[in-house]
């Protein structure tokens, strides 16, 4: 008789083996990609500087407490009307560290890390020991001014940090207005055929002629007040065609597979089959577009701000800082250089991740990797 | 030698500045340029073809005319005379050219130093190179090359050296007959008169001699409803006829006596056998294939003809030797330089680049170029550069009759509320003054009394002002609101201006001004020739734009009147209104300055303008430009301007 040498002495059942869903497999393949999470990483980076830009650089308090409340003025960052009107009714003017002093002494305040405002240019006296920003060539990188200032003698870092906001929202909100349309245009294609994918083939081929530029542009000289929603809006809906003709190929692929005729079977809704079966096994390799496509929105803002056609003035966005750079090109480099890098960096991020989705969810290439 | 220039004198026109750069309207009329761009203007643009703008009028026989009208003789005048007078008055300059061209100009003091030595006339033809070809600057291309058509500053700018012209004047805009052009100019008693008789060596560059017949078909030209000239009939249009005599006596009669007749006569003058045939099959004067080979080939009156022009690119001018030669003698001074290129470059920096590389020898800089870009060996290896006084003001103009600007108070709340400090020492780099008004405050019909004092940000008295004119947080939103018809009104507004960095940037800084009292400003740049639609419409709250100056304070009466065409933002005030009138009959310089400086103040008082700043001129020439002497109108626009500038000899 023999004993099996790796049997536990205690005889407790052995663990069933659990196989990894699709999702997860693709999580451990990435996760290999080293370059790949490095940009993941440093899109998470940017995500929080986004997102807590007001407590990274700004001149109004992230917390302070006035006349015995509670106020929290940064947000105003976020939207001016979240920012407590006591402040403007008590004449505070925007320059909040000696007003807090002189009009309540018992206030406090949690101020950013950094006393510069992404909209203005702080003057001599607004916080002790800090000179007001220089302008014009002067404007170089100092402790004071981390990435020097613009022409105006606005901090660049500033701008940067709350210019990240704008980069990632273009790029997300664009993207899913495109994803959002792309997908249901595809899906209905592909998964109904016949004349409504005739039909929808045609339109996606026609939007594919909108040079979106242009139509951006166009847009811009009718539209009364263009806000950067608008901007996104336009990317949104121009950029959906790679995304519905990926999307419907899939559609068609998965659409003859055992599991939709199961679900057939079992009387699901065209509907359901479409969204909850088909859709989810068709949605890693629409993430790649989508990824592609976000860096490509960043761009289109960027350079859309560059040539003045961006967000109405104050746009603390990368690419008006590189177009203030280009007035005084030998002159002021750190214009051109920090916003550059940004948006470099920024946008290679998202390709190396779209590349690292890619490669994690193709078979074909997971076998030539090995 | 001051044909075409600034010889074109009427009065209308203001060419606004916001946007690019520099324009002007050739005439003494002030000029409105959205930085630099191109302005058209299109005071015709409400002309039916059916109206009628200029009766038959029956002139007298000259005969009768010398009879009636007690001639009195005005000023013909050489103006490269004049300019020599007054160097000669002002004695030599302290430095050498040697040494103000090895010179920086760092200060004001180096700065007049420079421009007095640099700006010296020739002592005589053998120090000029007649050979000389120059390479000049155009920010914006030149859309015509027919003198009628002229609406921007590049147009008038080459129109200025390839048209003819009777008059011109000086730095100190006073007018006079040019003698390259005229024998006599004669104003009868009464002031409703002007008699001139023209040179009989004048030709067009096609050999046809120029005559007094050329005078009266242009007046018709422009007076014909049906022909689109953009910008030259305001100021004509107010003679009553003009007449020619014989080829070489032309008189012009006034519908009545201003002061301002002496400008109306100066209007751009076309050949009449080019147009005689032709203007009735195309009125427009540029889009029949005649008129269009025309435009390619423009027959000149002037000193230079154009002899290549691509478009968006270059327009090549040469010398013509039938201009100051007839039957192979000199008759007029010999323009300075064989050929001259413009050169379209719309962008300042590649302007400036060009300048530096020797691709061109002289353009207008802006505030950061003349601190910061051009301090280098790199920019004083070819190159100097001078800057003098030029009468051009920004401001920011209030819809009067909309909903915000209404008050005059609220208006006077935004001229405390900006911050004009950090406007000229942070964004103008301390270079400008502040503006105290729409005159110049060195120019004679500037107030002697009552001297407007200059804005300071002073944010609680514009808070004050607004809570007088009912503007208040009623509901605790952080935002100005006032019950307008009912309804809660919250002040938001949109100012538009141009697509310069600098326009930008100045109404960022109203916006944050304003946002300090609970005023929302959107600030809109805008392409400019729909900043000139909107602005003519008026259909907007707030625009951010510039003057030049013109001649004659007259000119701003088209600003400021009730009604006139270019009140973009709708004033009205009938004492204004009443003090215009005035000034126009009013023939005593003593008392039409008491008169301009009274609607000077009226105006400071009103705030339908925010005034900002003035603007002086800044320039960079190359080094071996000579002769460069300033108006208010900067270095071209006036005589003798341009044809001043010269090059030395080789040796």
């Amino acid at each position: 008789m023999t004993t099996d040498a790796s049997s536990s002495p205690d005889h407790s059942p052995a663990e069933p083996l659990v196989s990894r869903g699709f999702w997860q497999e693709t999580w451990l393949r990435f996760r290999r990609r080293r370059l790949a999470m490095s940009a993941l990483y440093f899109v998470c980076f940017l995500g929080l500087v986004a997102l807590f830009s007001p407590c990274i650089a700004g001149t109004k308090p992230v917390v302070c407490q006035y006349k015995g409340n509670l106020y929290f003025p940064a947000l105003g960052y976020w939207n001016r009307a979240w920012e407590n009107p006591i402040f403007r009714k008590d004449r505070f003017r925007n320059r909040y560290p000696k007003n807090l002093a002189a009009k309540d002494p018992d206030s406090w305040a949690v101020w950013p890390l950094v006393y510069q405002d992404p909209y203005r240019r702080v003057r001599d006296d607004e916080w002790d020991g800090q000179p007001g920003n220089p302008t014009g060539a002067d404007g170089r990188p100092n402790r004071h001014n981390w990435f020097g200032t613009d022409q105006s003698g606005v901090d660049v870092f500033a701008q940067m940090v709350h210019g990240t906001r704008i980069a990632l929202l273009v790029g997300f909100v664009s993207m899913g207005i495109a994803a959002a349309i792309g997908v249901v245009v595809g899906a209905l294609a592909g998964f109904l055929g016949g004349w409504v994918d005739v039909l929808l083939s045609r339109l996606i081929e026609l939007v594919m002629c909108i040079p979106s530029l242009v139509l951006i542009l166009s847009l811009i000289a009718i539209i009364e007040e263009v806000t950067i929603w608008h901007l996104m809006a336009v990317i949104g809906v121009t950029s959906w065609t790679g995304i519905a003709r990926l999307t419907r190929a899939e559609f068609l692929k998965l659409k003859r597979m055992e599991f939709v005729t199961a679900a057939q079977a079992l009387g699901a809704s065209k509907f359901r089959i479409m969204f909850r079966h088909i859709l989810r096994n068709a949605l890693a390799p629409i993430l790649v577009p989508i990824t592609f496509g976000i860096a490509a929105a960043i761009l289109v803002e960027s350079g859309l701000s560059f040539l003045g056609f961006g967000a109405p003035p104050p746009n603390p966005s990368w690419g008006t800082l590189l177009n203030s750079g280009r007035v005084m090109i030998q002159q002021t480099w750190w214009l051109i250089l920090f916003p550059g890098l940004a948006i470099f960096l920024t946008v290679l991020a998202y390709n190396l991740i779209g590349e690292g989705l890619q490669e994690a969810t193709d078979p074909r290439l997971r076998k030539a990797e090995k | 030698m001051q044909l075409g220039k600034p010889t074109r004198t009427t009065l209308a026109l203001i060419a606004w500045l916001a946007l690019l750069g520099t324009a002007c309207s050739s005439k003494q009329s002030k000029t409105e340029r959205p930085d630099g761009q191109a302005s058209s203007e299109d005071p015709l643009a409400e002309t039916s073809e059916d109206e009628v703008l200029l009766e038959p009028y029956a002139a007298p026989t000259l005969e009768t005319l010398d009879a009636q009208a007690e001639w009195v003789d005005q000023d013909v005048l050489d103006s490269m005379e004049l300019l020599r007078e007054r160097q000669q008055q002002e004695g030599l300059p302290s430095i050498a050219v040697a040494k103000a061209l090895a010179m920086r100009n760092t200060s004001t003091e180096s700065n007049r130093d420079m421009r007095l030595a640099l700006g010296r006339l020739p002592e005589n033809d053998s120090q000029v190179d007649y050979n000389a070809a120059l390479t000049r600057h155009l920010a914006v291309d030149v859309k015509s090359t027919n003198p009628l058509m002229a609406s921007s500053a590049a147009e008038f700018e080459v129109n200025s050296l390839t048209s003819f012209g009777l008059f011109g004047f000086d730095w100190k805009f006073r007018p006079f007959a040019s003698t390259a052009t005229v024998v006599s100019w004669q104003k009868s008693k009464d002031g409703m008169i002007d008699k001139v008789v023209m040179r009989d060596d004048l030709v067009w560059s096609d050999g046809q001699p120029i005559t007094a017949h050329d005078i009266v078909f242009s007046f018709q030209t422009i007076m014909n409803p049906k022909v689109p000239v953009p910008a030259v009939r305001q100021g004509t249009d107010q003679l009553r006829w003009v007449e020619a005599y014989d080829d070489h006596t032309v008189v012009f009669f006034h519908r009545e006596a201003l002061a301002t007749n002496t400008w109306n006569i100066n209007f751009p003058i076309i050949p009449k056998h080019i147009y005689e045939k032709s203007i009735a099959d195309d009125p427009t004067l540029q889009n029949s294939d005649y008129h269009v080979q025309q435009e390619n080939h423009p027959i000149s009156g002037g000193p230079y003809k154009i002899v290549r022009r691509e478009r968006g690119q270059t327009v090549l001018l040469e010398r013509r030797e039938d201009f100051y030669l007839h039957q192979g003698k000199p008759v007029r001074p010999k323009p300075h330089f064989k050929t001259i290129r413009f050169r379209v470059v719309t962008d300042s920096n590649t302007a400036l680049l060009a300048l530096k590389k020797g691709d061109l020898e002289e353009t207008q800089l802006n505030a950061e170029q003349w601190t910061a870009q051009t301090n280098d060996d790199e920019f004083y290896k070819r190159n100097t550069k001078i800057s003098d006084t030029e009468w051009v003001s920004y401001h920011f103009c209030w819809n009067c009759k909309s909903v915000f600007f209404s008050d005059r108070r609220v208006r006077q709340a935004m001229s405390h509320a900006f911050d004009h400090e950090e406007l000229l020492k942070k964004l103008c780099y301390d270079l400008y003054e502040p503006c105290t008004g729409t005159f110049h405050r060195q120019s004679w019909m500037y107030p002697k009394q009552n001297v407007p004092q200059p804005y300071h940000q002073d944010l609680d008295k514009a808070e004050d002002l607004l809570a007088q004119a009912g503007w208040e947080d009623s509901n605790g939103d952080g935002i100005l609101d006032k019950q307008v018809a009912g309804r809660r009104q919250d002040f938001r507004f949109t100012i538009l201006c141009g697509q310069t960095p600098r326009s930008i940037k100045i109404c960022t800084l109203l916006k944050e001004s304003l946002d300090q009292i609970g005023i929302i400003c959107s600030v809109k740049p805008t392409e400019f020739t729909v900043l000139q639609q909107v602005s003519r419409d008026h259909k907007f709250h707030a625009t951010f734009g510039g003057w030049g100056t013109g001649a004659d304070p007259s000119t701003s009466k088209n600003i400021f009147a009730t009604g006139e065409n270019r009140n973009y933002g709708q004033y009205s005030n009938r004492r204004v209104d009443d003090l215009f009138y005035q000034g126009e009959r009013e023939f005593d310089r003593d008392k039409r300055a008491e008169i301009y400086g009274q609607i000077h103040n009226q105006l400071w008082e009103d705030q339908p303008y925010t005034w900002l700043f003035y603007r002086n001129a800044f320039y960079g020439f190359n080094k071996r430009l000579r002769g460069y002497n300033f108006s208010p109108r900067g270095p071209y626009s006036y005589s003798p301007g341009f044809d001043a500038i010269w090059v030395p000899a080789a040796n």
